[in-house]
């Protein structure tokens, strides 16, 4: 269902969610778009979160010993890149991981639509930034915020005047004139295993696990005992001890873990679950502090290698 | 609730935001930061759960017969006092000596320093000595400051790096990434280092030059940017002194007999200096590669002087950057936290000590104080009967722990203040337990000179308090403090103790810090030192000669040993060891051996082997790599198991009192 709602009718909507979930909502602290609690629809920031808050699903640190946690939770001003994740994550471990399958039935996002690209950002490439899969997804046009409820959540938007989705196609196909999506068809077939890009980043890299941590795709975790608890933590697979066995890591220099990564994303995953495991974010290029970018991975000419 | 504050590891001072969503807390840098600019290492990102680790002291306690007893506050407090005044009653004020903390705010330095001066000695000394006295001492004789000279982001206008005696991506990881960017965009690189680094293996020029023969190599490039007319004549005729003297020595130093003693061909010694000589802006990045030796401070006169010699001082893109180590290095230093400085580099015995005495209404110490390592031997000695340390762990990271061990072993009264039970605490009569930097209010300074708001981001654990709450406390009883109420208060008594802090206030330094100078003339702070004239008027010249490390090689002890850190591990471990990721990737000690030595000892990868000095030895696993030289083996200080500092001898920098971490000659034995 479509609706189109103003500012004040935006608080109302915000109220009704507010008697089902407890609310959260990307809000600018210390000049930084961070998530945070919060109790009217208008505190929510439009701008790019600094970071995709997986956290809502997958804790930074977790106690596997205990029990998941089912607080309903509405998530404003999630980016449609940042959900994306979750929705490519969930082919993977939605059903599999207790704590993670707890956490998402029990979440709703309501996220934001970009109507201009981010500087960096390709989201275009995989189908960005309008969302396929969604809760209830917002574009905003001015004064009026077009409101896109899949069938579970459309009883929220009961009442509220309807709409067609001309306006937002018309929106969104301007988007992708202004910034068309990366040739990424066929990347997993064209990619190269001994490409010079791989030694190159690993010239440069610094292993920060930066790229990890602020992908919203990515979801390893490293298990470890603390006294009584047993806890799992994001880790990050450029790291030289992830999933070490007997024999240490089996990719035992960096620039083999670097094409690790990037042969999960763009081969492994596409092979196995039919998506690349991108939502075009850029946000491990923002973080990456020696600038290495993603992009060189889909756009690189391998074949005059 | 997201918190803006400082990340607790190394110099570089990264700003951290923690976003506490729920249970679980997440790290990112701060994007406005104009330090890290959004960037972290891995430190940064995973390095913080020690924080949580159920290893914290909790309560004080005291040693009665041997056992550690927990106690009151109140007790803990009084008995430390009660001691501390009767030793001085008995022996006098310098049988007593501070250990303050590079970790420890600068709130928390300024307190514990102005103890050891109301007490009536000068004994205050803390790990800066161990990294970075030869740069306070020889900038100071140099330049008149003993500071960075620019910013890291007036980096970006370098043309050429020229970086001796550091790691930088290991070390300062978000200014090595900086030097990473700005050489993939064409700027130049001229690495010296005995180990292949990864800055190295980027570099134009990499000097591969042996341990210890940083003047030789230094001076032998200066040579050649003399003797082919590449010094900044303009710049040397308008900004310095003693230019004459200086030249007359370094025409001793030409490189064909140089290489001898650096064992780098001239060739390359030429190369390198015609790049320093001609793409200018050059920026000097060093660290403890330049200072950890008994020629320390020449080393650091040296590297100034080169920057002298090319005009590279007082520009964007341009200047001497001291890479700090601990987090507030810097700040502890501005704090007079050293043997030798009252607050703001006042030298002991300069007339400048009566502004203190009018401060702190009292007379105050006029003689040198001990250094770290003079105050170990002293306490062995039965001069020195009681120490107070805050933050340190010098039973690893001291050079010759033995006598560290002795030292502390004759000690009538040993205070200990720490967030964790360290190898150190475990010989305390008296344990406080502290707060980490995440639990409590202050500022750090940073290596570029940025005082940066630290901010309290989760509650303390059981009865620990703060530092400076501690000090406080101890200062009170011992009827030397009136008492304050903050470390905001401590704060504004700083601003009228230390001139370039006049400026600054928590209000105007958050959330972004600003660089001191901060004061009148300065209000926002001070980027670039030295753009039109020295503290000093000019900068001098200073002549260095060459000498030999403490040590060098025999038949018998026929190795160099270079000991240092590497990049997951921090220090004594004490933070980093218990942190699950970053001591799941280096999780032993080891030896970095040249794969040719390997080869002729009959050593193989992760094999035992003995690493004996003439002062100790330790049984260590080897790694065998390409990264480091041939001659040439290092060892991380990192792990209490294997102490690599039994090794290291107890010949200290005769200037800065510095021991020589980074020569030891050594024997392996398979």
């Amino acid at each position: 269902m479509i609706n189109v709602l103003n500012a004040r009718e935006m608080e109302d909507l915000f109220s009704r969610l507010r008697k089902d979930y407890e609310t959260f909502g990307a809000v600018e602290e210390n000049g930084e778009v961070v998530f945070d609690k919060i109790s009217r629809f208008s505190e929510v920031s439009e701008k790019k979160s600094r970071y995709a808050p997986k956290e809502f699903l997958i804790s930074r640190n977790e106690n596997v010993l205990s029990t998941p946690d089912t607080t309903r939770k509405a998530v404003f001003g999630i980016k449609s890149c940042d959900l994306k994740g979750f929705y490519i994550m969930d082919k993977q471990i939605l059903g599999k991981d207790p704590f993670y399958t707890a956490k998402r039935n029990n979440t709703l996002f309501v996220n934001f639509v970009c109507t201009e690209q981010c500087a960096g950002g390709f989201c275009s490439t995989f189908g960005g930034p309008l969302l396929e899969e969604y809760q209830i997804q917002v574009v905003r046009d001015g004064e009026n915020y077009y409101v896109l409820s899949s069938d579970e959540f459309s009883k929220y938007l009961d009442g509220f005047k309807e709409a067609d989705l001309s306006r937002v196609d018309e929106m969104m196909s301007k988007f992708k004139e202004m910034s068309p999506p990366l040739n990424v068809e066929g990347i997993e077939n064209r990619i190269k295993w001994n490409s010079i890009l791989w030694k190159n980043f690993a010239s440069e890299c610094i292993s920060c696990g930066a790229c990890n941590y602020s992908c919203p795709t990515c979801y390893c975790f490293d298990l470890y005992d603390r006294d009584d608890e047993r806890l799992r933590e994001w880790d990050s697979c450029i790291l030289g001890g992830f999933t070490s066995t007997s024999a240490g890591n089996v990719r035992n220099s960096l620039d083999e873990r670097l094409r690790q990564r990037f042969y999960h994303k763009f081969v492994y995953y596409k092979k196995s679950r039919g998506e690349y495991l991108c939502t075009g974010c850029n946000r491990c290029v923002d973080d990456c502090p020696v600038e290495i970018d993603i992009k060189e991975v889909i756009t690189h000419d391998y074949q005059s290698e | 609730m997201a918190t803006l504050t400082v990340c607790p590891y190394c110099g570089t001072g990264c700003q951290i935001l923690i976003d506490e969503l729920d249970s679980s807390a997440r790290v990112i840098g701060y994007s406005r930061s104009p330090v890290n600019e959004g960037k972290l290492c891995v430190k940064g990102y995973s390095g913080l759960t020690y924080n949580f680790s159920k290893e914290r002291l909790r309560y004080p306690l005291v040693k009665r017969e041997g056992k550690f007893t927990r106690i009151s506050w109140e007790e803990a407090l009084n008995e430390a006092t009660t001691k501390l005044r009767s030793i001085v009653r008995d022996y006098g004020p310098d049988a007593v000596a501070f250990q303050s903390s590079a970790k420890c705010t600068n709130e928390e330095n300024y307190l514990m320093q102005k103890m050891a001066r109301l007490v009536g000695t000068n004994n205050i000394d803390h790990c800066a000595r161990s990294c970075h006295s030869p740069t306070a001492l020889g900038l100071i004789e140099t330049l008149g400051a003993g500071a960075a000279t620019g910013s890291i982001s007036s980096l970006e206008d370098t043309k050429t790096f020229l970086i001796i005696g550091s790691n930088t991506t290991e070390q300062h990881p978000i200014i090595g990434a900086k030097v990473v960017t700005e050489v993939k965009k064409g700027k130049k690189l001229i690495v010296a280092d005995p180990r292949r680094t990864q800055l190295a293996e980027l570099a134009d020029i990499h000097l591969q030059f042996r341990p210890g023969t940083d003047v030789a190599l230094l001076n032998s490039i200066m040579y050649v940017i003399i003797r082919d007319g590449l010094q900044d004549t303009s710049f040397i005729d308008s900004r310095t002194s003693g230019f004459s003297a200086f030249r007359d020595e370094v025409m001793n130093y030409p490189p064909e007999k140089m290489e001898i003693i650096t064992g780098i061909p001239p060739q390359m010694i030429e190369k390198a200096a015609h790049l320093i000589g001609s793409e200018r802006p050059v920026a000097i990045l060093y660290a403890m590669g330049i200072t950890q030796h008994i020629h320390g401070t020449e080393n650091v006169m040296d590297v100034s002087n080169l920057a002298l010699l090319t005009g590279n001082i007082g520009k964007r893109g341009s200047g001497i950057f001291p890479l700090r180590g601990q987090n507030n290095v810097q700040g502890s230093s501005d704090m007079g936290a050293l043997s030798e400085f009252y607050p703001g580099y006042v030298r002991y015995d300069s007339d400048k000590v009566d502004f203190f005495e009018k401060l702190w209404n009292s007379k105050l110490p006029r003689t040198r104080g001990l250094s770290l390592s003079e105050m170990f031997e002293a306490a062995a000695d039965g001069k020195v009967k009681a120490i107070y340390l805050m933050g340190e762990n010098p039973l690893i990271t001291e050079a010759s722990v033995t006598d560290v061990e002795k030292g502390i072993d004759s000690l009538d009264l040993f205070i200990v203040q720490d967030i964790f039970m360290t190898t150190t605490a475990g010989r305390a009569h008296i344990v406080l337990p502290a707060t980490s930097s995440l639990e409590k209010e202050g500022t750090f300074t940073n290596t570029e000179r940025r005082i940066q708001k630290v901010s309290r981001v989760y509650e303390r654990p059981g009865e620990a308090m703060e530092d400076w709450w501690i000090l406080n406390e101890m200062g009170k009883r011992l009827g030397i403090f009136k008492g304050y109420d903050s470390p905001r208060d401590v704060f504004e008594e700083i601003r009228a103790a230390v001139p370039g802090y006049s400026g600054a206030t928590y209000e105007n330094i958050f959330p972004l810090g600003k660089q001191w100078p901060i004061n009148d003339e300065n209000p926002e702070g001070t980027e670039i030192l030295h753009t039109r004239s020295f503290p000093i008027g000019r900068a001098r010249f200073v002549p260095t000669p060459y000498g030999d490390p403490s040590e060098v090689v025999d038949e018998e002890y026929n190795f160099i040993m270079t000991t240092g850190r590497n990049y997951f591990q921090w220090h004594s471990g004490t933070m980093s060891r218990r942190t699950d990721i970053l001591d799941r990737e280096s999780p032993e000690a080891y030896v970095e051996i040249n794969v040719e030595d390997a080869k002729k000892l009959n050593i193989r990868n992760s094999s035992f082997v003995t690493v004996r000095s003439r002062h100790g030895s330790i049984r260590v696993k080897a790694r065998v790599t390409e990264r480091i030289m041939p001659g040439v083996v290092f060892v991380p200080f990192h792990f209490e198991e294997v102490r690599v500092n039994l090794l290291v001898g107890n010949q200290v920098d005769k200037i800065s009192r510095i021991p020589e971490f980074k020569v030891v000659a050594v024997r392996l034995i398979p």
